[in-house]
């Protein structure tokens, strides 16, 4: 049953169209992620589905619930986590989060925010004037800020933006975990394609307002054919660049490894006419084609699918 | 409306309170150096027998008194100033919290600040010059609740204006009640202003109050009724203000609260 529905959702600023009807779903318990170039709309969509920003046109349902109208009941259930907020500098990380769990219906503040405290490792932070944290603290106490009410929904900005690599794994595995124990659905922008890769269900792609993929990681990663092979030559280096010349593929060296563009399906008769052509290489890797890839073809501007893999 | 969440929004701004040197001083300070200067003053006017003794304790009543108005505005807008500086009307936003909750506990705020204020400077005038003011008894009552009227209005009309405009016009939080001080004729009789501020005059509502009170500290007496039409003025600010402070939220959702600063 889908959680999130949203429904052709437009928002034009000033006359120009930002968000151009949008519409998609996401279910309990899902991962999703949504990506794009800067300007692409990410955090404009994220604003409308929380209700901070009126859509020109369009719906977005919730629990089955209509947003903004039934906006209370359904933030009781959702929480949001941004870059481009802050929490009261001039407050320590214990008060900003005892006035923030009073927002909502908690039973046991007390437990809950000792429970929020081991969770983001607060602990020697508890007491600290939010002002005196740096970059990677301030985010991890807005993410437990985010947390406190325990949200069914839970959409994030950037949310390891800043954070020490350890402090973001760490991160990554809890938003996991959370989604197996409690079947918490996340909504996540990153520019951290990793993250995405490992962490998200499903990908939407959004450019200039508009959804231009929404699939899996792995298979939006597919629709780029293009594969790199690399290899560090040691003898007849100039057979293997008459063979790539032949082959119309392009390629390029760095360190005394040619790194070579080719579609994935061409790649093992290209290995075939390396060792027909008695080509030696002391070192072989095959660089398959990512998310992140795809991303950068997407922002790019071309069209995803067509490739430059030559036509051997 | 929830109580919870009324008294999360008044934690947020009270553990604020406590940190912050300059709201304490804006409590505690103000009120302090406005009343030794004035109070001297007045003291001095008196001692030269250009006037009576009552006039110290109708210029500190005035200080006393511009209190309610003062913190009822001032609370509503700076707050509001305070969650723009720190990016956290976003935070409060994306909680249930409803726009009606949060300004209403800005305005129990500016009440229970006004008094604690009024508190302190009351005892400090009696301490300084043996000036009561706690003898004009249950009047401070009605007036006190007028005059936080009146500041509510100004402060909505100043919190919808920065709203709209960003922290660049935030200087308006501080000074915009002091365009109409003159008008509300906090230290001198409405008859010494000229017949054009006069009239405009009488569509200040705290003019009313601070008039009863120079008559009744002289020992005359004002009937109640006499804040019947003042209370009318301020009531229909404060609907006015309301409903201009809620178009100038439904205004910035259509730019998204991300992007106010």
């Amino acid at each position: 049953m889908a959680i999130l529905e949203v429904k052709d959702l437009k928002k034009t600023f000033k006359q120009t169209p930002v968000i151009k009807g949008i519409s998609f779903d996401m279910a309990e318990g899902e991962i999703l992620g949504i990506l794009g170039p800067n300007g692409a709309g990410k955090t404009t969509t994220l604003q409308m589905i929380l209700g901070i920003l009126t859509p020109t046109s369009g719906t977005v349902t919730i629990f089955g619930q209509n947003m903004p109208q039934d906006k209370t009941s359904i933030m009781e259930r959702v929480n949001f986590s941004s870059t481009y907020t802050d929490l009261p500098w001039r407050l320590t990380v214990r008060e900003n989060l005892i006035w923030t769990s009073y927002l909502y219906n908690i039973p046991d503040r007390a437990r809950r925010l000792d429970k929020i405290k081991t969770i983001f490792r607060l602990d020697k932070l508890w007491n600290q004037s939010t002002s005196s944290l740096s970059a990677g603290q301030r985010t991890r106490v807005n993410l437990s800020r985010a947390y406190v009410n325990f949200p069914q929904l839970l959409l994030l900005d950037e949310p390891t933006a800043s954070l020490d690599p350890e402090v973001a794994a760490y991160i990554r595995e809890f938003f996991a975990d959370q989604r197996t124990r409690f079947n918490t659905s996340i909504i996540l922008t990153s520019h951290n394609m990793t993250e995405v890769e490992n962490l998200c269900d499903r990908v939407l792609i959004l450019k200039n307002g508009r959804i231009i993929g929404n699939d899996t990681p792995g298979r939006l990663a597919k629709k780029i054919d293009e594969t790199h092979l690399n290899l560090r030559v040691t003898k007849r280096a100039d057979i293997l660049a008459q063979l790539i010349e032949t082959s119309k593929l392009k390629s390029v060296e760095t360190d005394g490894v040619t790194s070579i563009t080719l579609k994935e399906k061409l790649l093992p008769l290209f290995l075939y006419e390396v060792a027909k052509n008695k080509i030696h290489y002391s070192e072989i890797t095959i660089d398959k084609p990512t998310l992140e890839d795809y991303f950068l073809r997407i922002a790019k501007g071309k069209d995803h699918g067509k490739s430059t893999g030559g036509d051997l | 409306m929830k109580l919870y969440r009324l008294w999360g929004i008044a934690l947020r701004y009270l553990f604020l309170f406590r940190h912050s040197l300059d709201r304490l001083s804006d409590a505690f300070f103000w009120p302090v150096v406005d009343l030794v200067l004035w109070g001297l003053t007045s003291r001095y006017f008196a001692s030269t027998s250009l006037a009576d003794n009552h006039l110290v304790l109708a210029f500190l009543g005035g200080i006393i008194l511009w209190i309610f108005p003062w913190r009822g505005q001032y609370e509503i807008s700076v707050n509001l100033l305070e969650d723009l500086w720190n990016r956290n009307l976003v935070n409060l936003f994306v909680s249930p919290i409803l726009f009606l909750e949060w300004i209403t506990t800005l305005l129990l705020l500016g009440v229970v600040k006004a008094l604690v204020s009024f508190a302190f400077a009351g005892c400090l005038a009696l301490l300084l010059y043996q000036a009561n003011i706690f003898s004009l008894g249950w009047l401070l009552l009605p007036w006190g609740a007028l005059l936080i009227l009146f500041g509510w209005v100004f402060g909505l009309l100043i919190a919808g204006i920065v709203m709209r405009y960003g922290t660049r016009i935030q200087t308006l939080a501080w000074t915009a009640i002091y365009i109409v001080a003159p008008f509300a004729c906090v230290y001198y009789p409405v008859s010494i202003l000229p017949p054009w501020a006069q009239t405009i005059s009488r569509f200040v509502p705290a003019s009313y109050v601070f008039e009863a009170m120079r008559t009744t500290l002289a020992g005359g007496t004002v009937p109640l009724t006499n804040l019947i039409w003042p209370l009318i003025l301020c009531l229909t600010y404060f609907l006015l203000a309301a409903y201009m402070i809620h178009r100038s939220f439904l205004h910035i959702l259509k730019r998204g609260l991300i992007s106010v600063e």
